[in-house]
């Protein structure tokens, strides 16, 4: 099997297992309402570490996974992680990752990104929902959950030897 | 030709790919979304007023940080008021108590009857939304158990009963529960002091809070802070009677001709862990004509709490667009 559909398809498990989690266990530790988005994470590291098109594909197909168990509409997730995998494998082996600041750095970026896009998305479709669409404080603090995690997920996430730097970008 | 459009393909794989895929997503979005209305004019007045909205509530959130300085010294000469009030309001719900034992004892000694018992089933929450953009609540019982769309949900907490919200979709083993909280889900409502009427919506999981609109202005000086508010049966998806939650803030605004009255539930969301589904099919119990003939005036609900058809997977997708309320 070709390396990039074997990590497209480890990643694509590993944010369905991060979309059950966030669905269910993660609840405990919500902050007003507010869960950390593993999902985004994985898919931030991957996409940085494997390039645009194995971001692309397997956030669109995470992204499908989540619209069928959500009440959101089919297409809206998988419309949104689709451009954040695409968007941060552009940078797949030009940037430098430290294990502490730049995971940070690179989710928060993704987190309020993610509040961006839906926004758009919603006023587009006219979906009304009552999360962060009008970046509100539940953004914030989605923002402050994921960035705190971020560092220990890259570590975590760096340990599978599936995930390895990519030699060159994404094709 | 063909040569030429491989060669294109070949050298812009993940640009291709990219667009296919947003495509694919557009097309979802298009097909499962009922409310969308493609109309250029339209779709700029959203994508700019969402960035008006953003902009807009950044400068807010300055302003009510200095306002909060100042309510905060309004707030505690209303707490000395408060105090006083709460010690004539103690008096009071001594009243209430003998008097609902009073009312009890005279029910019980013109045998009154009760019409309406609606069967409950019992669910356990299992999930929520895996993102935080939305609100649903998934649980563990579906069509096989016999819950239908539109179906109200109460749960029990800290001995008294109030909404979570009505079923929203239905699958087989699970259904997906729209909250109170979601500005989606709209309630019939009065309040249980004055009798006057409204219309409770949610404003979303960042509130914490309900809103009670179109209540008439004249009713300002008799509403109390504290006062329950209940639904009204009105519409006839949620019965009478249960609780929603307590008044917290009563705004009177000069453009309005109603007040908008801020409602605390009386559920804490964050910590639903067990409800009950109302079965409100119309009991047989009563053999009168009236009973009978009209059940549609006490149960129909134009929302489809009682659908006609067998349950049916509806997308959950186009709920909360196409507006949930009663």
């Amino acid at each position: 099997m070709n390396k990039d559909v074997r990590t497209t398809v480890f990643t694509i498990i590993a944010l369905a297992v991060c979309i059950l989690l966030q669905s269910t266990i993660l609840n405990r530790i919500a902050i007003r309402g507010v869960r950390p988005d593993l999902a985004l994470i994985v898919l931030v590291f991957v996409s940085m570490r494997r390039g645009s098109m194995v971001g692309q594909v397997s956030g669109f197909a995470a992204g499908l996974f989540e619209d069928l168990m959500n009440v959101s509409p089919l297409g809206f997730h998988s419309l949104m992680r689709t451009v954040i995998g695409y968007l941060y494998g552009i940078f797949a082996g030009n940037v430098f990752i430290d294990p502490f600041l730049m995971p940070m750095v690179l989710t928060v970026i993704a987190t309020i990104l993610k509040g961006l896009i839906a926004g758009i998305i919603s006023a587009i479709f006219g979906i009304a929902s009552s999360g962060f669409i009008t970046f509100t404080g539940r953004l914030w603090i989605e923002v402050a959950y994921n960035g705190v995690l971020a560092p220990f997920l890259f570590a975590l996430l760096g340990l599978f030897r599936v995930f390895k730097q990519a030699d060159k970008e994404g094709d | 030709m063909p040569g030429l459009f491989e060669g294109f393909i070949a050298r812009h794989r993940r640009g291709v790919t990219l667009t296919v895929l947003v495509l694919v997503s557009f097309g979802f979005l298009l097909v499962s979304n009922r409310a969308v209305v493609i109309k250029p004019k339209e779709v700029g007045l959203s994508f700019v007023g969402f960035f008006q909205k953003g902009f807009t509530g950044f400068f807010r959130w300055f302003g009510d940080t200095a306002g909060s300085i100042r309510q905060l010294n309004a707030a505690r000469e209303e707490l000395e008021a408060a105090q006083a009030r709460l010690q004539d309001m103690d008096r009071v719900t001594r009243e209430i108590v003998e008097l609902r034992r009073q009312n009890a004892m005279l029910r019980q000694q013109l045998d009154f009857a009760q019409t309406l018992t609606p069967d409950r089933i019992a669910a356990e929450v299992i999930a929520r939304d895996s993102d935080n953009l939305f609100s649903t609540i998934t649980i563990n019982k579906g069509w096989r158990q016999g819950v239908r769309t539109g179906m109200p949900v109460v749960a029990y907490q800290a001995d008294m009963e109030g909404l979570v919200g009505k079923v929203l979709s239905v699958g087989p083993g699970a259904s997906e529960v729209l909250p109170l909280y979601d500005p989606q889900c709209m309630v019939s409502a009065r309040l249980d002091t004055t009798r006057d009427e409204g219309l409770v919506r949610g404003e979303g999981r960042d509130r914490g809070t309900v809103l009670l609109q179109y209540v008439k202005k004249t009713a300002k000086n008799a509403i109390q802070y504290g006062d329950l508010v209940v639904t009204s049966g009105l519409g006839g998806l949620y019965p009478k009677g249960i609780n929603l939650g307590r008044v917290r803030e009563i705004k009177a605004l000069a453009y309005e001709t109603s007040l908008e009255i801020e409602v605390e539930p009386i559920i804490n969301f964050d910590r639903l862990e067990n409800v009950f589904l109302i079965d409100a099919e119309p009991a047989p119990v009563l053999d009168t004509p009236d009973a009978s003939g009209d059940p549609g005036a006490q149960q129909g609900s134009p929302t489809g709490a009682k659908p006609a058809v067998p349950p049916t997977q509806n997308k959950p997708a186009q709920a909360p667009a196409q507006g949930a309320g009663q």
